[in-house]
């Protein structure tokens, strides 16, 4: 099971910088990055990163609202028309996201699209169904 | 001249002699009371009897907070049957406030209106939009009924739907229209948006303004805009609603109908009355009111007398625009309302910290409440629907109880600074 950290930020001057700030102090890589802000001013910050319970350890003690949210990582090919084969597939999984986002994995012909749905073992199953790939965790989180 | 030539040009001392005989009645009157009935010094005064208007400062007070704790009947002086009409206005917590008139004290309601709107002009040859929330609020059917008396053509037109109101003034020729000031300024708007200048395309002469604080600058602005005249209007639901004090031609101060009410000014602390021309909390007692007469209350709205006779010739004394209040109360959109209500609701959401801030701001020329609040971090799942549904269900909560649809902005926990002793909430930041 692969977690995203969701952090509650608001559209402030500095606010995302002092995430990061306490991700660098405790020496933890980020992955992947997703900024979802709303028009009432404030948002979520969803990050992929190597130490999921170490970064939400850390932010909470530092006062900010950090909550781990499993997510579903699969793997597609990164080339044209990549995402559009895996999103094929996830339609005909008849799999519906709340939110998607990706990274292209480093030196290598393969990226990562993270979906966040609300029903996880229920979205396992039917992409499994249709052949797809889930990541396991150390190759969400890195080396 | 006057909507009443003699009443309204009573010299001071005649004046006060009807105070005072009209006082005596409204004792005996408010005897009948649950709650007056349990009063000493009234019974004291009715055995005794009263030598002139000043000796109403043997009488104590009477605060919202009576009113609500003998909510809803114990005012009541009149047989239950007698009653015709209730209002109601907002409470600090729990109960609101009901007032409630019989026959007679809507009759002289809708003359004291008329007296007023005659005052500032207004003539039966007028037609009259009232662009204002009916129901509870006591702004729609007290303009409605004065109107009517006067004779004015007088069309109900409610709150809101500028294009409605727009139709209906160039339609009907509306020549005088009652609104709150904060509306005006986005009913102009949409007078631009049409490309329509109220100048040019209304009869237009006369605008009526009340229910909320504002500036002379804020007046002359919509003065300016609309190409009229703009008179201040003055009341609160407990002493009727509109119609307590009004502008007249002059526009120098109110006019605060003494035949009706006796109005006193006083140190909030020390309860004594403070010199002729400072400003301090007002202080009315009804003189005409039959279902519910109330007795030195305390508004809680601060403004002074002005000094001197006014040019138009009416004798009953002057006060000065309300500069604002001795408790928190603010108004926004016409509506009452007590931090204490948002308090109320904020504190029943566990999901919600107990820091909170009101910021009141003027935002596209209309006044917006805000309400920043803090979501608690143990409650925060990393999900947007979550606290969606949460800034929805915060915003329906307060506007079922103060009326007025609130914007809430979730904000960091600990973001907002810790009270400490009497927490300042309310940041009032509109334009004036």
């Amino acid at each position: 099971m692969s977690y995203q950290v969701s952090i509650f930020l608001e559209n402030k001057i500095g606010r995302l910088e002092k995430v990061t700030a306490v991700l660098k102090d405790a020496a933890i890589n980020i992955r992947s990055i997703h900024l979802n802000h709303t028009a009432n001013g404030w948002g979520i910050l969803n990050l992929v990163v190597s130490d999921p319970e170490l970064a939400q350890q850390r932010l909470n003690a530092k006062g900010m609202s950090a909550a781990l949210r499993e997510i579903v990582v699969v793997s597609m090919a990164d080339r044209p028309g990549g995402l559009d084969e895996l999103l094929k597939d996830i339609v005909r999984a008849g799999v519906n996201f709340t939110n998607a986002y990706g990274r292209a994995a480093s030196g290598g012909d393969s990226a990562f699209l993270v979906i966040d749905v609300e029903d996880i073992p229920g979205a396992r199953a039917k992409l499994a169904e249709v052949g797809l790939e889930m990541l396991a965790d150390r190759q969400v989180y890195g080396s | 001249m006057y909507w009443e030539n003699e009443l309204e040009q009573l010299e001071r001392r005649d004046l006060e002699r009807l105070q005072l005989e009209r006082l005596m009645t409204s004792l005996r009157q408010a005897a009948n009371s649950p709650h007056y009935g349990r009063v000493p010094e009234i019974t004291r005064a009715l055995a005794t009897g009263l030598k002139s208007i000043a000796q109403i400062d043997e009488l104590p007070f009477t605060t919202k907070e009576d009113l609500r704790k003998d909510f809803p009947w114990g005012f009541l002086a009149t047989d239950k049957r007698d009653v015709v009409r209730l209002h109601s206005s907002s409470g600090t917590t729990g109960n609101p406030v009901a007032v409630y008139h019989n026959r007679h004290d809507l009759s002289s309601w809708a003359n004291l209106m008329a007296r007023s709107m005659y005052a500032a002009g207004v003539r039966d040859t007028d037609v009259f939009q009232n662009i204002c929330g009916y129901g509870l609020f006591t702004g729609g059917l007290g303009f409605q009924y004065g109107a009517e008396k006067l004779g004015c053509i007088s069309i109900p037109a409610g709150a809101g739907n500028s294009l409605r109101q727009i139709k209906l003034m160039c339609d009907f020729g509306t020549s005088v229209a009652h609104a709150i000031p904060s509306y005006l300024g986005r009913l102009f708007d949409v007078f631009n948006e049409e490309r329509l200048d109220p100048r040019r395309d209304t009869r237009l002469h006369t605008l009526v303004i009340g229910a909320e604080p504002h500036t002379e600058e804020h007046r002359r602005r919509i003065e300016e805009m609309f190409g009229v005249k703009a008179y201040n209007s003055f009341g609160l639901s407990e002493m009727n609603g509109p119609g307590v004090a009004f502008e007249c031609t002059e526009q120098n101060g109110l006019h605060i109908w003494e035949d009706a009410y006796v109005v006193e000014i006083i140190d909030p602390i020390s309860l004594q009355p403070v010199a002729d021309g400072e400003t301090d909390e007002l202080v009315m007692t009804t003189l005409d009111r039959q279902a519910m007469p109330i007795i030195r209350y305390r508004t809680r709205d601060l403004t002074r007398f002005l000094a001197g006779p006014c040019a138009c010739g009416r004798t009953h004394r002057r006060i000065d625009r309300i500069s604002g209040r001795s408790d928190d109360m603010f108004i926004i959109k016409g509506c009452n309302v007590f931090p204490m209500q948002i308090e109320g609701v904020l504190m029943k959401l566990p999901e919600v910290g107990d820091d909170y801030r009101i910021n009141l701001e003027t935002i596209e020329d209309q006044d917006e409440m805000i309400v920043e609040v803090e979501v608690k971090a143990e409650w925060f799942r990393g999900d947007l629907a979550f606290l969606d549904r949460l800034q929805r269900h915060i915003t329906r909560l307060i506007r079922d109880e103060v009326l007025v649809r609130p914007l809430i902005k979730l904000v960091e926990p600990g973001s907002i600074p810790k009270a400490e002793g009497k927490a300042v909430r309310v940041f009032d930041r509109r334009s004036k």
